[in-house]
């Protein structure tokens, strides 16, 4: 069978206006140029560190981090792959590595492996009205990947939102291809799950729709 | 994982057929309920083409999500601040020694 390119994977090399002489001449120690680097890139590398670790401030501390890591080792950066997708890989092991030193394991993908009874989606085959209805936002998705569980997310983020590549993120998780593509799928259903909920209170009467929300969910975390 | 090569998609169950799915997905590109040879099967068992179909549609917006848009996209002017002034102190310190 054939193997297409993952689309995120183009999506990640889009060159930004400007970006390539930033590099060149932070690289020579111009603060304007890094700063402009920071204004540049700030948001999606927030934003990732979020995703990967559902907290505001630890996105900030693994934010700030990126960048001293960045400007530090941008001297290596030679141009092989996209600036975005280098800096993006590198925000990626900081993360990992963070996770590893506070001793969570979240990226061992034990829990995936044998989730809770009640993290694990369910196999609904044989049941009627399955569908989801109609397309789903990015606001609803957004809040049902901070839903999932940890492991779930790490995978579903790199794969389906960063466009990395399944042998990839093995070699960031330390996990075989196999068990990415498999935590993947079970990442998938398992959103598909939350939005079917998430869609079916919004067609609920007021009260019992207002309780458990998914954008209640959220804050609550 | 499960080897497409051997699979007949025409005789599955459709538990079966949620354990080739993973790797369907990988080498599909994502749009396996366009795939002709799964036509027959999606006819005989229409909650597995919801299902895909769904699969699908969670996983072409999630590409949406790469780039940020709107408020509570930006971390704090604080987080700039401390990287300027570590790397103030880090230049500091590379002249003084």
């Amino acid at each position: 069978m054939q193997t297409k390119p993952n689309p995120g994977f183009f999506k990640r090399n889009a060159p930004i206006a400007g970006e390539a002489e930033a590099i060149d001449r932070a690289k020579n120690g111009d603060p304007d140029a890094f700063a402009k680097l920071y204004a540049l890139h700030k948001r999606r590398v927030y934003t990732l560190c979020l995703r990967m670790l559902g907290n505001v401030s630890e996105a900030e501390d693994m934010t700030q981090e990126a960048f001293l890591h960045l400007f530090r080792k941008l001297g290596s950066f030679r141009g092989e792959s996209a600036f975005s997708t280098w800096l993006h890989r590198l925000t990626v092991n900081l993360v990992l590595m963070h996770l590893r030193k506070k001793g969570l394991q979240l990226v061992s993908l034990e829990e995936t492996i044998n989730p809770s009874e009640e993290d694990a989606p369910k196999r609904d085959f044989g049941s009627r009205d399955t569908m989801l209805t109609g397309s789903v936002d990015r606001v609803t998705l957004e809040r049902a990947v901070a839903l999932l569980p940890p492991g779930y997310r790490m995978v579903f983020v790199l794969h389906d939102v960063e466009g990395f590549e399944h042998n990839e993120i093995a070699t960031m998780l330390e996990c075989s291809t196999g068990n990415s593509k498999s935590q993947l799928h079970k990442a998938r259903l398992k959103l598909r799950e939350l939005l079917r909920e998430s869609q079916a209170l919004a067609a609920a009467p007021e009260p019992a729709a207002q309780k458990v929300s998914l954008g209640q969910k959220v804050i609550a975390r | 994982m499960k080897d497409l090569d051997t699979a007949n998609f025409d005789n599955m169950t459709t538990a079966e057929f949620e354990e080739y799915l993973p790797e369907l997905f990988e080498n599909s590109g994502g749009s396996i309920s366009k795939d002709p040879r799964f036509a027959k099967f999606f006819q005989s068992n229409p909650d597995c083409a919801a299902l895909v179909r769904d699969l699908e549609t969670i996983a072409e917006q999630a590409r949406s999500l790469f780039e940020p848009i709107g408020a509570g996209s930006d971390p704090s002017d604080s987080v700039w601040s401390n990287i300027a002034s570590k790397l103030k102190e880090e230049s500091t310190d590379k002249e003084e020694n």
